[in-house]
């Protein structure tokens, strides 16, 4: 149902041996779907940190920023995942990598919809906007690194299965029989930097997003605004919200 | 007595079905906190009190775990532990109706405790001593009811750590949301503190600081 089945495969790691199954439309509308879920946690914060005045509008904007933040990220970053994994990295086709992305994003997708509902209950009951927004950074970093590990777990299968299976063909016999596989083949020492560079990219492009399709949380001493001016910077933020919530601004 | 071989099979671990488990947690917690709300004495709407706390107990247990439990869903499906998951859960009922029983268990001394003293604070801190106890006590029977799957396989320990850190960080805040268990006399009975909608942790934080900066 609305490709959750997907995501559950995914996260019991059920793909790794056919990576080609993936159906990517409805595991990117599960992402989309997750993303939004968290979208409604996170929006409790705006919801009611205004005390009587119920700002709604907040909670529909980050029920459309969250999914639009992760599937820009990954519009803006994947083309260069392409290309420098095509020139450096092992061959993979265009949509075996997309499906090898999108299922790592699914992986972190869940993980952030499943601390939603914890958010959503702090969001309820906390008024304090920097501990709003450190926890949020938090979740995304923690979602963010089960994803990651995720993905390497898969390369790293991958790349072991490329190996046994060359193994096996060695001892076959003295005629050369090319691997047969619709699964290509990954050198992993090759892909891990090219992944690794990537995901630092991944996670500087998703912070700089994040801060242009900002406020996510609204603070409840500015006015409510879909967006705000070019102002500031993400590390700068979150720099804030750390000294302020460790009491230093007061 | 069915009743105190239910309460031996709770406390030593065995296999109790998940009504019962949760039948346990409520009606403990409701003894619990009805015992805890009666520090005001029962004069005028004092009862009320009572009974608010009675309710607030199991649902202080309960709606924590609901809270954690989608994250521990998905951390399970992802360590690939998923289909040992319902057993896990059983695991961590059996322990909640286990601290259940703990709590009502020490409900005695709690009412003494409020015969030999009129200072809120105090009975506060006690019924802090009380609820950390009866965790810790849980503790074991959490470990216990978890032996067999770790047994099966290690990664059950990394979860189980998992959970008992979700449930605490979840917990400490519910319980401060759901103020005031004890009841100050004097002031109004509610059932929720007026304002009592904060953050436990920014609070704390700004009782370390609060202190830091008085002794400099």
């Amino acid at each position: 149902m609305f490709g959750l089945r997907d995501i559950d495969r995914t996260l019991r790691g059920e793909f790794r041996d056919d990576i080609g199954s993936i159906r990517l439309p409805s595991l990117l509308f599960a992402n989309l779907l997750l993303a939004a879920l968290y979208g409604i946690c996170m929006g409790f914060f705006g919801l009611f940190a205004r005390g009587s005045e119920w700002e709604y509008r907040q909670m529909i904007a980050c029920v459309v920023k969250v999914p639009a933040l992760f599937l820009l990220t990954f519009l803006v970053t994947f083309p260069s995942l392409y290309v420098f994994n095509t020139l450096f990295g092992s061959r993979q086709s265009l949509g075996h990598l997309a499906r090898l992305v999108t299922a790592a994003a699914g992986v972190l997708l869940a993980v952030l919809a499943g601390l939603g509902p914890i958010v959503a209950f702090f969001s309820v009951t906390t008024i304090n906007y920097p501990f709003a927004v450190l926890m949020n950074v938090a979740a995304f970093a923690f979602a963010g690194a089960l994803g990651l590990l995720n993905l390497f777990k898969t390369l790293r299968y991958l790349a072991g299965k490329a190996k046994v299976a060359a193994v096996v063909e060695d001892e076959g016999g003295e005629v050369q029989v090319p691997l047969v596989s619709s699964e290509p083949t990954i050198d992993m020492t090759k892909s891990r930097g090219v992944f690794l560079l990537w995901i630092v990219l991944v996670v500087l492009v998703g912070m700089q997003m994040s801060w242009v399709l900002r406020p996510f949380i609204g603070s409840p001493d500015m006015p409510f605004a879909w967006f705000r001016d070019r102002t500031g910077s993400f590390a700068e933020a979150v720099g804030k919200a750390l000294r302020l919530a460790f009491g230093a601004g007061q | 007595m069915r009743l105190l071989r239910t309460i031996d099979a709770i406390l030593l671990g065995e296999r109790i079905s998940p009504r019962v488990a949760l039948g346990a947690v409520t009606l403990s917690g409701l003894f619990y906190g009805a015992v805890m709300g009666t520090f005001g004495g029962f004069a005028g709407d004092r009862p009320l009190q009572i009974l608010y706390s009675a309710i607030k107990v199991p649902i202080l247990i309960e709606v924590t775990s609901l809270l954690a439990l989608p994250s521990f869903f998905v951390l399970y499906t992802l360590s690939g532990l998923r289909d040992d998951f319902g057993e896990a859960i059983k695991a961590v009922l059996g322990t909640q109706a286990a601290v259940g029983v703990i709590l009502a268990s020490l409900a005695p001394l709690t009412v003494v405790w409020y015969l030999g003293t009129g200072s809120y604070n105090e009975a506060v801190l006690f019924n802090a001593i009380i609820f950390g106890l009866a965790s810790f006590a849980g503790q074991r029977v959490l470990m216990r009811r978890y032996a067999p799957l770790i047994a099966r396989h290690p990664r059950h320990r990394t979860m189980v750590r998992l959970w008992i850190g979700l449930y605490a960080f979840v917990g400490i805040q519910m319980g401060w949301v759901l103020r005031p268990f004890v009841g100050q006399p004097g002031v109004p009975v509610g059932f929720l503190r007026e304002s009592a909608w904060g953050n436990a942790y920014v609070v704390v934080i700004e009782m370390l600081l609060e202190a830091v900066r008085f002794r400099r």
